[in-house]
């Protein structure tokens, strides 16, 4: 049989040199595929991005374990909430390629996941190639898995946090010196208040300028609500009787009760201001409330939880999930996947809440675990047990409101309308009548039909 | 068939409109088919969550007619022709005021100079970060020496009656530099005979710079003052970081407020109709300004 003719022309020459030139420095950097040391997906690169919060955060400190596990190169950042959803918005709206994994927002669940811009994880979950038996996806929290479902049942997020509203009392001693317990209803919090605020320099209330997040707790506890049947029936009702209560009862703590400038502490402040002493109470996320326990907090030995007080109505604590997600239009969706179980598996989490006591954690194993409870323990209040019966109250299914697809705009009214009240430019009953009116304008440009 | 040769003038035009045709094509690309991208997207309902509305040209003057019937953006504007109005004038009364101050040539004034150049040349994020500071009552020298001297100041950006004020401060300790620059760059053009001759004439520094200074450099002032305000309309990075358009919507300008409608609520078909009114207003605004300042030359002279 006749030897096929090989012309190896100039340009091969120079490439072959080349090559051979660095293959020493190859073998330098890390192991030959044939030894072993070839990683899963060496050179890949993703770009993440969530908004800041403290499990956000703390993953960038561990990305080395994840990059020198699966060669995956990671780009990071985590910028503010409302600055996270604008550009996640618009990103994943593009259906663009220019992130590999994005946080789902809550009040965006059903608007990202309606429109179609995020991957269904159903095929990555059931495929024992891609998730091992032991990552146990039906480990994590039913609650929090459902609002990152469509109405297929089909998962399209896996939840880092479920958060919920609580209270927290950083210098409870004041509170308990003048004879109150933890407030237990908002006239309870008041009394309370009107005693001890100033007391020892430190301001009374406080709570986050998030006011689309802060104020539904309220006005629930009123017997109002932001729809009048979500999801069925998006009609607002923010100009009934019982809105505008609960918003003057919102400003009148903050006002009469908070520090300079109430009206515009952000979360992050609160969460300082509370781990300084600098500010006694707050309605606040227990996520953020499970730092008054870590290290650098001043009032870890004088603060008290408990669920948030109730209204007239009753007690309707706020309950949030965020979750990992995959854009559609990600180029690389098995690292993407990669990246979402090595920073949600049992153990990187575990770690961090035994490290850091990180809270709001969503893995059921976790949440019963004797060492997550005991660190969820702060001055001898079971914070995780409240974190738990607030899940248990959300089952009613009062948090419809926030995950609608037209959320959004009521969320910004609910903003201007709580800033006009605050800050005292209008009565409540006038600005949320002008919060109603615009609402629904907001929601027919939307294409929602009343 | 005889070929016509083209004249010497026809093959210059031909030459010039060759060499002009790739610069003329970038900027088209550029800048006049995003131009013409936004007024047909505002003909349209364009919401992100509905591909189909991208190019449904049906009720074309719908947002248009939603807008004349919106108060929000009735107010924006007016909150808009607030900080325009007053920064601009602002900018230039301080410019101006600084570039007399430092018109000379002493080692002192030089290094002034560069100084004063620094809050234009920063970051706007990063010179709303300096005032999101200056503005926090906890931490902020100033409020903290206003607590001290028993003068204490509440917090600017969240007082309704005082956020705008809070932006007009920032935007224009930010920009007062260019018409600064400007104002001494006129300064420095006048010619000194005229000087001479004011003083010779025993007319007091008053009487100078209103009757020989200002003559001469009115119209870099007046192109200053259009630069600025055709800025101004621009200002939203110190609103964004230091207000969100609040308290309630005191500080909503109209450009915060289209994106607030194509960011927050994807509804850029009407983003798109706040935009497109907001380039035709800049455009009347100028023609206007160029018209009268020009009628106002043509008497003077």
């Amino acid at each position: 049989m006749a030897q096929p003719h090989v012309r190896v022309t100039r340009r091969q020459l120079v490439r072959a040199g080349a090559g051979a030139f660095f293959i020493p420095f190859t073998l330098r950097a890390g192991k030959a595929p044939a030894q072993g040391g070839k990683k899963p997906f060496e050179g890949v690169t993703l770009n993440i991005s969530c908004w800041s919060a403290t499990y956000p955060k703390l993953i960038a400190d561990y990305l080395p374990e994840f990059q020198d596990k699966t060669g995956i190169k990671v780009n990071y950042d985590t910028p503010g909430f409302p600055v996270y959803n604008q550009r996640a918005d618009l990103e994943l709206s593009t259906k663009g390629s220019g992130f590999d994994v994005l946080n789902v927002t809550f009040i965006y669940t059903s608007r990202w996941i309606g429109a179609g811009w995020l991957t269904p994880l159903d095929p990555f979950i059931n495929d024992p190639n891609k998730t091992p038996a032991e990552w146990d996806f039906a480990d994590f929290v039913t609650g929090s898995v459902q609002p990152m479902r469509d109405k297929t049942g089909g998962v399209y997020g896996i939840p880092w946090i479920s958060d919920v509203l609580m209270a927290a009392a950083a210098r409870f001693d004041l509170l308990a010196a003048n004879g109150f317990g933890m407030p237990d209803t908002l006239d309870e919090l008041e009394k309370a208040m009107q005693v001890v605020h100033k007391k020892e320099g430190v301001a009374g209330f406080i709570t986050e300028n998030h006011w689309g997040w802060i104020y539904p707790a309220y006005l629930q506890a009123f017997g109002g609500n932001v729809f009048r049947n979500p999801p069925e029936d998006l009609m607002p009702t923010l100009d009934s009787p019982e809105a505008a209560a609960a918003a003057e009862t919102l400003a009148r703590l903050l006002n009469s009760y908070g520090p300079e400038a109430a009206a515009g502490y952000t979360y992050d402040q609160v969460t300082e201001a509370l781990r300084a002493g600098r500010i006694n109470y707050s309605t606040h996320n227990h996520a953020f409330c499970a730092l008054l326990g870590e290290e650098g907090s001043k009032v870890t030995k004088t603060s008290n939880f408990g669920m948030i007080p109730k209204g007239p109505k009753g007690r309707f604590p706020g309950v949030a999930s965020h979750g990992w997600g995959i854009p559609v239009g990600a180029k690389n969706k098995d690292a993407s996947w990669e990246f979402i179980k090595w920073s949600l598996s049992k153990d990187l989490v575990r770690r961090m809440t035994q490290k850091h006591g990180l809270g709001s954690v969503t893995r059921k194993s976790l949440i019963d675990s004797p060492e997550y409870k005991q660190r969820m323990i702060i001055n001898s209040v079971d914070t995780g047990k409240l974190f738990l019966d607030a899940i248990a109250l959300s089952e009613q299914g009062y948090m419809k409101y926030r995950t609608v697809h037209v959320y959004p705009q009521a969320n910004a009214q609910i903003t201007q309308a709580l800033g006009r009240i605050i800050s005292g430019q209008m009565k409540a009953k006038e600005s949320l009548a002008l919060a109603q009116a615009n609402t629904i304008a907001d929601l027919k440009r939307a294409g929602v039909r009343f | 068939m005889p070929v016509r040769r083209l004249g010497w003038a026809q093959q210059r035009q031909r030459s010039f409109i060759l060499g002009l045709a790739p610069a003329l094509l970038v900027l088209a690309l550029i800048t006049i088919a995003p131009a013409i991208y936004l007024v047909l997207t505002s003909l349209t309902p364009l919401n992100l969550t509905l591909p189909g509305t991208a190019w449904d040209f049906s009720a074309p003057a719908a947002n248009y007619l939603d807008l004349i019937e919106d108060p929000r953006f009735t107010r924006s504007v007016w909150v808009q022709v607030k900080l325009s109005v007053a920064t601009v004038i602002l900018q230039l009364l301080v410019g101006l005021g600084v570039a007399l101050l430092l018109n000379g040539s002493t080692p002192i004034r030089e290094m002034a100079r560069s100084g004063f150049l620094i809050p234009m040349v920063l970051p706007p994020i990063v010179v709303g970060i300096l005032w999101r500071v200056m503005y926090a009552v906890d931490i902020s020298p100033f409020h903290r020496f206003m607590a001290f001297i028993g003068l204490p100041v509440p917090s600017l950006i969240t007082d309704p009656n005082w956020a705008l004020t809070a932006i007009v401060i920032a935007e224009t300790w930010e920009w007062f530099p260019f018409t600064m620059l400007m104002a001494l760059a006129a300064l420095q053009m006048i010619p000194s005979s005229p000087l001479e001759a004011a003083r010779i004439d025993g007319a007091n520094d008053w009487q100078i710079f209103r009757f020989v200074m200002l003559p001469y450099i009115q119209s870099t002032l007046v192109v200053a003052a259009i630069f600025r305000l055709i800025d101004s309309i621009k200002a939203f990075p110190l609103i964004f970081v230091l207000t969100d358009g609040g308290p309630g919507d005191v500080t909503e300008v109209t450009n915060y407020y289209a994106y607030r409608q194509a960011f927050t609520f994807s509804l850029w078909g009407y983003g798109s109709a706040i935009a497109t009114l907001m380039v035709a207003g800049v455009f009347v605004l100028s023609y206007l300004i160029d018209r009268l300042t020009g009628a106002a030359y043509a008497e003077a002279d």
